[in-house]
């Protein structure tokens, strides 16, 4: 997340959320990143009524996250496989403004347009965090995985708004930031 | 017409969106209620109001999502919103404390310290010979070395450990503190044997508890070590044999993708003797026989079959017999 803002070519603000925005993010680990999105859209005590829904199927990460949740009021925890709309789905109560999915499994572009077509609102901002070496060795080099996963998106109901490569600041990764139509 | 719900309320909609009929949730609502109602609902089981209505009228489907494309339905109160989010982190908090009693992983925590136990005294071992060989010069490393570590760590100077070990005395001795540092890194290589053999008993109990046909068949240490190595039970017993029979050979399979030949077997399929100890040209077809047979065996483990005993394991091994014996001389190089 943080590499792709320095990277990016657009005004970087513009990919992330809002004060008191609702957002959804898979694959939130220990909430190292989460922290960051918090101070963006909830403030201290979240005076700005911001909600982030922290996605993870890790019991060892969710150990960690859930301590940071007392702390930042706002950020709620939940462990659930983050591919399944069906365990999603009771937890989001209206579509979201800001959703960001950093898994480490294959068919993330997949999943990120399966999910973003239910939960993400039109115009909301999308950023797929592509781990290529996650990704099915049988569809090829990086390159080729990277390709396929772009293709997927554009097939979608997203507009890619930049591709940015991460090269040199995490290998073998790209994020996608796109907007739901 | 189609049921809409959350946590708090069902409603019913004609065609047209229009509420035909409402239930809410009145029960009084306590943390523990409204994380008990949400793990129904993430199970994907509907809410008692939503059962009440689908069974109300007729021809009426059930919204995949809950209500997500509804503009209508109610946001949370700043009171449901307090309650959802503290019933969250009683679920989360619940998920975590659930998952030590997921078998796979307390046999990964086992043979995971086992193998980094394993790799310790493996190191320690070979640094406190290499120590004593270099003060009882004419001491031989490979005869003794079974008792070096044994004597000196009951011994209290380097000579008497020399007579132990009926060789010439040292000519240089260590300084106290050196000979006493030897000596403690010669008692914790002895430690750690010790914890060695006590995970070993603990993963051999759990693994015939938990996968008795595979632990009958590779024995349950080498069973153990598949389970891990697959990340579950439930993946080992999904997972193609072929895959079964490389498991553990990450190496030799990313060798394989860059055009080398494919393994004949990982590491657990190659510590039983039937594939070690068989001439070369046949272990590739005994690793991928038996892998065969240790798919099933832990299908049977993971589906409730009922578990081999020794009449089962006894055929499969004559069968192993019957393979290495068709194969006498290797293959002609072509």
């Amino acid at each position: 997340m943080a590499a792709s803002l320095l990277r990016t070519k657009n005004d970087p603000s513009e990919m992330l959320p809002k004060t008191g925005e609702n957002c959804l993010y898979l694959g939130a680990s220990i909430g190292g990143t989460v922290s960051h999105i918090h101070d963006c859209i909830c403030g201290s005590g979240n005076h700005h009524k911001g909600h982030i829904l922290a996605v993870d199927i890790s019991p060892r990460m969710m150990r960690d996250l859930v301590q940071l949740c007392d702390k930042r009021p706002g950020i709620v925890p939940l462990l659930a496989d983050a591919r399944s709309i069906t365990e999603l789905s009771p937890f989001i109560n209206k579509k979201v403004d800001w959703f960001h999915q950093d898994l480490s499994v294959a068919d993330q572009a997949k999943t990120f347009v399966k999910i973003s077509e239910k939960f993400l609102k039109s115009g909301g901002v999308g950023l797929l965090s592509l781990k290529g070496a996650s990704e099915r060795v049988s569809e090829g080099d990086i390159k080729k995985r990277f390709e396929n996963a772009e293709k997927i998106l554009k097939d979608s109901r997203l507009r890619i708004i930049e591709r940015i490569d991460l090269r040199g600041l995490e290998e073998h990764h790209i994020l996608f930031n796109c907007r739901m139509e | 017409m189609q049921v809409h719900y959350d946590w708090r309320l069902a409603r019913i909609l004609n065609d047209d969106g229009v509420v035909i009929d409402e239930i809410l949730w009145n029960s009084s609502k306590s943390i523990s209620s409204v994380a008990k109602r949400l793990f129904e609902l993430k199970k994907g089981r509907l809410s008692n109001e939503a059962k009440i209505l689908f069974d109300r009228f007729d021809n009426v489907k059930i919204h995949p999502q809950g209500h997500l494309d509804d503009p209508n339905w109610p946001e949370y109160s700043n009171e449901e919103r307090e309650l959802f989010e503290k019933a969250l982190i009683n679920m989360a908090k619940l998920g975590v404390a659930e998952s030590s009693g997921n078998i796979d992983r307390r046999m990964d925590m086992l043979v995971s310290s086992a193998n980094e136990i394993r790799s310790a005294w493996t190191t320690s071992e070979s640094r406190c010979i290499e120590w004593i060989g270099l003060f009882l010069t004419e001491l031989n490393l490979e005869i003794k070395r079974k008792n070096i570590i044994e004597t000196v760590a009951f011994c209290d100077t380097i000579q008497e450990v020399a007579t132990s070990l009926e060789t010439v005395s040292p000519l240089h001795t260590p300084a106290h503190n050196e000979w006493s540092t030897m000596k403690k890194h010669c008692e914790s290589v002895i430690g750690l044997s010790n914890r060695m053999s006590d995970h070993e008993d603990s993963i051999r109990l759990l693994a015939l508890e938990y996968i008795p046909s595979l632990s009958a068949l590779l024995g349950p240490l080498g069973a153990s070590k598949l389970v891990v190595l697959a990340g579950s039970r439930e993946r080992l017993a999904r997972m193609p044999s072929g895959s079964l029979q490389v498991l553990g050979a990450d190496a030799a399979m990313a060798a394989h993708r860059n055009g080398a030949p494919p393994p004949k077997h990982g590491s657990v399929l190659f510590s039983m003797p039937q594939v070690s100890k068989s001439p070369r040209w046949v272990r590739g077809k005994v690793a991928r026989y038996i892998a065969g047979k240790a798919s099933i065996a832990v299908r049977i483990d993971h589906f409730d079959g009922k578990p081999w005993g020794e009449s089962e394991i006894e055929e499969i091994f004559k069968e192993v017999k019957t393979i290495i014996d068709k194969f006498p001389n290797p293959p002609k190089r072509k």
